[in-house]
C-alpha cells in the first residue's frame, strides 16, 4: 500500500494562490478566526492525523472488515481507537455551529479535512461523515429542544447520525417508500420500516446513534408529497439503557469500503420525533443534499490523489525496458517506467483531473460558504451557482475519479491487480462514489432537466459569466492564448449546445434522459477547462515574479497544456453523441433488447 | 446474477450469416472431413449447456471461496474439480488441437465461440483448461515429435494441465531481463532453477500433473531476448510407458491475495534444479512463444467480450425486473406504482452501449477468428499470406480493446444496478473485479497498443494497414446504409496513420505517445466496419423476408445507435493521439509530485 502523504502544497495552491482564500475568508462573518495562520495550523494537524493514524488503518479495514453480531456491528481492529482519537482532536466540531458546541470555522475548511481522511481511509471517514447529514437536518429543520439534546452530541463527536432513505424496492425513486410512522398521545411517533444500504447504521465507535430516517404517516398523501422526517435514536435520551426498538438486520457483503458497515435498518415500533413539518421530509432534504453530494464528489477527488501518489512512487522505481530516446538509467538493467510515454500519459491523465476537481471542489466549497452570507443578494446568487455545480461536482468527480483509480492500477501492471499494493483496494473503494447519493444518471437528470432546463438557464448563468469575464480579462494575455482562445470557444458553444436541448426537449421529453449523462461530461469537460487555464495563469505570475519552486509552477502550466490538448477533446465526443439525439436511445423495442 | 444464456443466434448469424464460415470449412480438406454447419451446430449447443449448466453455478460460490494454499499444495473451490472434469470428458480440452495426437481440429472461429461462452459462466474456472490448451499450442507447433506423443494427448483429454511460466518478480514486459538458468545435463535433458509468479494454474487439484511451459537462459546464452529458452517441465515426469514417475523438483511456494479471479490460483512456482525439456530451438524461447501469443492475445479479449456479455445479460434482466420512477413521455406500466427501468433513456444508453460493443466485438473476434483459420487451412498461399498479416495487425486490437470494452460494459452494468451493483450476492461486481485483469495479462493494452502501432504499423510500413483496408473497401456497397460514414472514418484514420508516421520520423517517443488513443481509433472504424457489415447482412435477410424479423430490425437499430454514439469517439481519440509528445515529456521524473 503506497504511504499516504497529505497533498498541503497542492492544496494550498488551489486555495490561497488561485482562489484566494484567505481573502475569501477575511471577508465572511464565520471566517474571522480562520486566519492563514489558524488555517495552516488545521490543516497540518489534520495531515499528520490523517497519514499516521489512518492511513495504516486503511488495507486492515478493507481484509477484516466490519462483523456482524446480535449485540451489534463491530468495525476492523484500531477504527474505534483512531475515532476516540479524532473526537479528543476536537476534529467533529470544526465547522459546526458555536452555538451548540462548535468551533464555528468555515465549512470549506472542514472540506480539506474531509479530502485528506477520504484519501488515508474512505472507509472510516464515513462514520464521522455521515454524521454530518444528521447535523444539517436538525441545524437546519430541528427544534431548539432536538438540538440541544441531538445536535450538540453530533457536534462533540459523543454520537454519531446516519441517513436512512433507501428501502429494498425504492431507491432513486423514494416516492414509493413504506415505513410508516403513527403518532402517539405524547406528540411522539412510532417506527415501522425496513431501510437498506444504511451506511454506519451499526458499529461500536460511539456510544449512540442517530438516525434521521424518512416515513409515511397513516393517510398521507401518495408519492413524493407524503414523506415525512424523523429523529430516531438508537437510544433514546431519556432511556440510554434501552434499545429503542431499532436493530441492525444484517450487513452488506460489497466490492469495496469494507470498513465502514452497510446495514440493513429495521425500525421496529421505535420511538421517532419528527422533525419540519409533516409531509415536507423530502424538501427538507433537499436544503443540505448539496453539501452531501459535495462530500462524495470529493471522493473522486481522494482516490484519483491516492492512485497518483502510488503509481508515480511505482513508476519512478519499477525497471522495465529502455526509453525510447536513449538509456536513461544505465547502470540499473532497464529504465524507471516512468521515462515510458505511454506511463506518462495515465500519470498525466490522473494529475489532470485530481489537481483540475481539486480546485473545482474548492471553488465550490467557496460558494457553499457564501450560501450562509448575511447578504440576502450573496446568498441567492450563491444558491443558484452551487445548484448548478454540484451534481457536476458529484457526478463528474466520481467518474473521472474512478478513471484515475483504474489508471493507478494500470501503471502497476500484474502488481496493481494484487491485494498487498492497495491499488486494487482504491479502485473497488471509489466504485461506490458513481452509486450512492444519486447514481451518475441521476446527477444528470437533475442538471440538465431540473437544475439547467426548468430555470431556462439561470442557474448556469452565473458560472459561465465567471468564465466570461475570465477570458475578457485575458484576451490580450498573449502567454495564454493556448487556454483562452479554446476556452472562450468552448464556453460558448457550452451555451449554444444547452439552448439547442433546450429546444429539442420542447418537442420530445425523452431527449432530456438522452442527453443528460453526456451533457454532465461535457459541463465537467469545461468547468476544468476552466480551472486549468486560471491555475495556469496563476503559475505563469509567479513564475514571472521569481519564485524557489520553479519545477511546481512549470509543472501546472505543462500539466494544463496536457489537458487542453488530451483530456478536452473529449468534450466534442459528448457533444456528439449529444446532438445526435433521442431517437437512437428510444427507437428499439424493449423486447428487442434481447431474450434474458 | 441473471442465468446465463449462451448468444446463439447471434454467433450463428456472425459465423454463417455476415462470414460464411460453413462455405470455407467446406473447402479446406484439413477441415471438410471435420465439421459442417450441422456439427458446428451440435457442438455450439451443447457447448452452451456446459456453460450454462455446469460452469455457471460455480462463479459465484468459487469467487468466495478463492484458493487454499497449504504446504505447496493448493485445493481449488468447492465444485470445481466436478466441473473440469465434465469438462474433459467432454473432449473440450482438445477441441482445437491437433488430430494426429487426439485433438478434435476444430477451425478457430467456432472455439472462438466455445471460449465466449465458457468465459460469460466463469472466467476463473475457464482460465485451468484453457491455459493447458495454450501449453499444447506451442508444444504441437515446437516440440519434438518424441516430446508431443507423451505429452498431448494427456492434455488433449483434459487428464494433465498446462501453464504458461514467463513473469519473475523483476520481469513482466521487460522478458529480456529473467533470471531464471537452465543448465545441460548432456542426457538431453536440463536442469531448471529460477522463480518465476503470476503463473495461472500453476498448481491445483484438478490433474494429476501440470505441465509448466519455462523460459530460461542457458548460462552462456546472450544478453536481453536473444538468451531466451523455452522448456517442458512437468509436475511429475513420465516413465517412458506414459505413466506417471517421480515428483519433479519445482513447487507452489504461495498464491496470491487479488481484486478478482479468485477460483483461479494464481501461483509463485519455484524450480530447485528441476529436470526440464528443451522446445524448440536454443535462443528461441520467445519466438516460440509468439506462434501461440496470437492464439492466446486472441482469447484473452474474448475474456472481456465474455464478461461484457454476462453484464449485458445481468443488467437488462435488472432494468426489465426493476421498477422505479416514470417514463419521461408519461406512465408505460400505469397499474404499477413505478415503470421499469428500461424505459428511460439513460438506461437505454448503457444498455445499447453495452449491446452494441458485444455484438461488434463478438464480429470482430471471429474475424480474426477466421482469419487464424484461413492462415492455417487454406490451400492458397496469397491467400494465407494475407490472412497472417490480418491476424499480426488485428491481434493487439482485439486484445486491448475487447478488455477495455469489457470492464467499461462491465462497470456500466453495475451502474444500471444502482447501489445493488456494489452488492457482492447481486453477481455484477464480481464482473467488474474479474474482468480487469484481462487489460493486464497477457501484455497490457499499452504493450498492445504499442505492437499495433510500433510494430504492427509504423515497422510494417504501412502495407499491413493496406491490407486491411482493402478488405473493408471491398465489401462494401455505395448504397448501404452506413458506407458513407463508414468511409468518412476509414479514411480519416489512413489520415492519422500517415501524420503519426511521418511524425515518428523526427521524434522517437511519437509511436509510444499515440498508441493507445491510436489503437482506440483503430478500433471503432474496426467495429464501424462490423456494424456496417452486420447491418448489411439484416437487411438483405429482411428482404429475403426472413424469420426472425424483429431480432434483424433490432441489429439495423444497433447498428445506427453504434454509428451515432459510439464513432463519435474515435475523434477524440485521434485528437488525443495527434496532440504530440511534448506535453507528455515536458515534466521531469521530479516534477511529478
Amino acid at each position: 500500500m503506497p504511504e499516504y502523504k497529505a497533498p498541503l502544497r497542492d492544496i494550498r495552491f488551489v486555495r490561497n494562490e488561485v482562489l484566494g482564500f484567505e481573502e475569501h475568508y477575511a471577508n465572511l462573518p464565520e471566517g474571522q478566526d480562520a486566519t492563514p495562520d489558524m488555517v495552516d495550523a488545521i490543516m497540518e494537524e489534520g495531515a499528520k492525523f490523517c497519514e499516521q493514524v489512518l492511513s495504516p488503518l486503511n488495507r486492515v479495514g478493507d481484509e477484516e472488515g466490519c462483523t456482524w453480531a446480535e449485540e451489534g456491528v463491530r468495525t476492523p481492529t484500531g477504527f474505534k481507537e483512531a475515532y476516540q482519537q479524532f473526537v479528543e482532536g476536537g476534529w467533529p466540531s470544526l465547522s459546526s455551529d458555536v452555538e451548540h458546541g462548535g468551533q464555528g470555522l468555515p465549512s470549506s475548511l472542514g472540506l480539506v479535512l474531509s479530502e485528506m481522511m477520504g484519501e488515508a481511509n474512505w472507509s472510516w471517514g464515513m462514520y464521522p461523515g455521515l454524521s454530518h447529514g444528521a447535523m444539517n437536518t436538525l441545524e437546519a429543520h430541528g427544534t431548539d429542544e432536538q438540538k440541544e439534546t441531538y445536535l450538540t452530541r453530533l457536534i462533540s463527536g459523543e454520537w454519531t447520525g446516519t441517513m436512512c432513505l433507501t428501502e429494498s424496492h425504492c431507491g432513486t425513486d423514494l416516492g414509493m417508500l413504506k415505513t410508516r410512522a403513527v403518532p402517539q398521545e405524547d406528540g411522539t411517533y412510532r417506527i415501522t420500516g425496513t431501510k437498506i444500504f444504511i451506511s454506519a447504521g451499526e458499529h461500536d465507535m460511539a456510544e449512540n446513534i442517530v438516525h434521521i430516517v424518512l416515513a409515511r404517516l397513516p393517510g398521507a398523501p401518495e408519492g413524493t408529497k407524503g414523506i415525512s422526517l424523523f429523529i430516531v435514536p438508537r437510544h433514546r435520551p431519556d432511556a440510554p439503557g434501552e434499545t429503542n426498538g431499532v436493530s441492525c438486520g444484517s450487513i452488506e457483503h460489497k466490492m469495496g469500503i469494507h470498513g465502514n458497515a452497510t446495514c440493513v435498518m429495521n425500525f421496529d415500533d421505535a420511538t421517532g420525533y419528527l422533525i419540519g413539518e409533516v409531509n415536507k421530509g423530502l424538501n427538507h432534504m433537499f436544503t443540505f443534499m448539496n453539501s452531501a453530494r459535495l462530500g462524495t464528489g470529493i471522493q473522486g477527488l481522494a482516490h484519483a490523489e491516492v492512485a497518483y501518489q502510488g503509481a508515480v512512487r511505482y513508476a519512478r522505481d519499477r525497471l522495465q525496458m529502455r526509453s525510447l530516446s536513449g538509456v536513461k538509467n544505465p547502470d540499473g538493467p532497464a529504465d524507471p517506467i516512468i521515462v515510458h510515454p505511454d506511463v506518462r500519459r495515465m500519470l498525466l491523465t490522473i494529475k489532470a483531473l485530481t489537481e483540475g476537481n481539486r480546485a473545482l471542489v474548492y471553488y465550490v466549497a467557496q460558494i457553499a460558504d457564501l450560501m450562509k452570507s448575511p447578504d440576502e443578494d450573496v446568498r441567492k446568487q450563491a444558491d443558484l451557482e452551487m445548484s448548478f455545480l454540484t451534481p457536476i461536482v458529484k457526478a463528474f468527480m466520481t467518474e473521472t475519479g474512478f478513471e484515475a483509480a483504474n489508471h493507478g492500477l494500470q501503471c502497476y501492471g500484474g502488481h496493481g491487480f494484487i491485494s498487498e499494493w492497495g491499488m486494487e483496494q482504491n479502485v473497488r473503494d471509489c466504485r461506490i462514489a458513481m452509486l450512492y447519493e444519486g447514481t451518475t444518471g441521476i446527477q444528470a437528470l437533475d442538471l440538465l432537466g431540473r437544475k439547467v432546463l426548468m430555470t431556462q438557464g439561470a442557474t448556469m448563468r452565473p458560472f459561465t459569466k465567471v468564465v466570461h469575464k475570465f477570458c475578457q480579462a485575458q484576451a490580450d494575455n498573449g502567454e495564454l492564448q493556448e487556454f483562452i482562445k479554446p476556452l472562450t470557444a468552448l464556453n460558448k458553444e457550452w451555451g449554444d449546445l444547452t439552448m439547442q436541448i433546450g429546444m429539442k426537449a420542447m418537442q420530445n421529453k425523452e431527449e432530456v434522459g438522452a442527453a443528460s449523462v453526456d451533457y454532465l461530461m461535457y459541463s465537467g469537460y469545461a468547468c476544468l477547462a476552466y480551472f486549468w487555464a486560471r491555475m495556469a495563469l496563476t503559475a505563469k505570475e509567479a513564475l514571472a515574479n521569481g519564485t524557489t519552486e520553479e519545477g511546481f509552477y512549470k509543472a501546472k502550466i505543462q500539466t494544463a497544456q496536457f489537458y487542453f490538448q488530451r483530456l478536452l477533446p473529449r468534450a466534442q465526443m459528448h457533444k456528439a453523441c449529444i446532438e445526435s439525439g433521442a431517437d437512437n436511445l428510444m427507437a428499439m423495442r424493449e423486447e428487442d433488447f434481447g431474450d434474458v | 446474477m441473471a442465468d446465463y444464456k449462451a448468444p446463439l443466434r447471434d454467433m450463428r448469424f456472425i459465423m454463417y450469416d455476415v462470414f460464411n464460415v460453413e462455405e470455407q470449412w467446406s473447402q479446406w480438406p484439413a477441415v471438410s472431413e471435420t465439421v459442417d454447419q450441422e456439427t458446428a451446430d451440435a457442438i455450439l449447443e451443447e457447448a452452451a449447456k456446459l456453460a450454462s449448466r455446469t460452469i455457471a453455478p460455480l462463479n459465484r460460490s468459487g469467487d468466495e471461496e478463492g484458493c487454499k494454499w497449504d504446504h505447496g499444495q493448493v485445493s481449488t473451490p468447492e465444485g470445481y474439480k466436478e466441473a473440469y472434469k465434465l469438462f474433459a470428458e467432454g473432449g473440450w480440452s482438445g477441441l482445437g488441437g491437433n488430430p494426429v495426437y487426439g485433438g478434435m481440429g476444430m477451425p478457430k472461429v467456432l472455439a472462438a465461440q466455445f471460449d465466449e461462452m465458457v468465459c460469460s459462466a466463469s472466467l476463473a474456472f475457464t482460465l485451468y483448461p484453457s491455459l493447458g490448451a495454450g501449453a499444447s499450442l506451442a508444444i504441437d507447433a515446437h516440440a519434438s515429435d518424441a516430446l508431443k506423443e507423451a505429452y498431448l494427448p494427456p492434455m488433449y483429454s483434459g487428464e494433465w494441465a498446462g501453464t504458461m511460466c514467463l513473469t519473475e518478480p523483476h520481469a513482466g514486459t521487460d522478458l529480456g531481463i529473467i533470471r531464471t538458468k537452465a543448465e545441460d545435463k548432456g542426457d538431453g535433458s536440463y536442469a531448471i532453477t529460477g522463480t518465476k509468479i503470476f503463473i495461472t494454474g500453476g498448481e491445483h487439484d484438478l490433474t494429476e500433473n501440470i505441465i509448466h511451459l519455462v523460459l530460461a537462459k542457458l548460462p552462456d546464452a546472450p544478453p536481453g531476448p536473444k538468451g531466451i529458452s523455452l522448456f517442458l517441465v512437468p509436475k511429475f515426469l513420465v516413465n517412458e510407458d506414459g505413466s506417471l514417475g517421480e515428483r519433479n523438483t519445482l513447487g507452489c511456494g504461495s498464491i496470491e491475495h487479488k481484486m478478482g479471479i479468485n477460483g483461479s490460483a494464481t501461483c509463485v512456482m519455484n524450480f530447485d534444479g528441476a529436470k526440464g525439456y528443451l522446445v524448440g530451438e536454443l535462443n528461441k524461447g520467445l519466438n516460440a512463444m509468439f506462434t501461440m501469443m496470437n492464439y492466446e492475445r486472441l482469447f484473452v479479449g474474448i475474456q472481456g467480450l465474455g464478461s461484457s456479455e454476462m453484464s449485458y445479460q445481468n443488467a437488462l434482466e435488472y432494468a426489465q425486473d426493476r421498477i422505479q420512477g416514470r417514463s419521461a413521455s408519461g406512465a408505460v406500466q400505469k397499474d404499477k406504482a413505478a415503470d421499469p427501468l428500461i424505459v428511460h433513456g439513460d438506461i437505454r444508453r448503457m444498455l445499447l452501449s453495452m449491446k452494441a460493443l458485444n455484438e461488434g466485438g463478438r464480429a470482430f473476434s471471429t474475424y480474426v477468428a477466421r482469419q487464424l483459420d484461413i492462415a492455417k487451412f487454406s490451400q492458397d498461399e496469397h491467400e494465407k499470406e494475407k490472412a497472417s498479416a490480418l491476424v499480426a495487425l488485428l491481434t493487439p486490437v482485439v486484445k486491448a480493446f475487447l478488455t477495455d470494452a469489457g470492464l467499461e460494459s462491465c462497470v456500466a452494468g453495475q451502474q444500471v444496478l444502482g447501489g445493488h451493483g456494489f452488492i457482492r450476492e447481486w453477481g455484477q461486481e464480481q464482473l467488474v473485479r474479474d474482468v480487469r485483469i484481462t487489460q493486464i495479462y497477457e501484455g497490457t493494452n499499452g504493450i498492445q497498443a504499442l505492437d499495433l502501432l510500433g510494430r504492427k504499423i509504423a515497422l510494417g510500413g504501412g502495407t499491413y494497414l493496406e491490407t486491411f483496408l482493402s478488405e473493408v473497401w471491398a465489401s462494401v456497397d455505395a448504397d448501404d446504409e452506413f458506407t458513407e460514414e463508414l468511409l468518412a472514418a476509414v479514411g480519416k484514420l489512413e489520415e492519422l496513420t500517415r501524420t503519426l508516421l511521418a511524425q515518428s520520423e523526427n521524434d522517437p517517443n511519437v509511436i509510444n505517445s499515440a498508441c493507445v488513443d491510436y489503437l482506440n481509433a483503430f478500433a471503432y472504424v474496426a467495429y464501424g466496419w462490423m456494424w456496417s457489415l452486420m447491418s448489411k447482412t439484416a437487411t438483405n435477410k429482411l428482404a429475403e423476408g426472413g424469420e426472425d424479423q424483429s431480432w434483424l430490425e433490432a441489429k439495423q437499430v444497433t447498428a445506427r445507435y453504434y454509428f451515432k454514439r459510439l464513432l463519435p469517439r474515435f475523434d477524440s481519440s485521434a485528437a488525443a493521439a495527434l496532440s504530440g509528445t511534448e506535453e507528455l515529456f515536458a515534466l521531469s521524473p521530479g516534477q511529478f509530485q
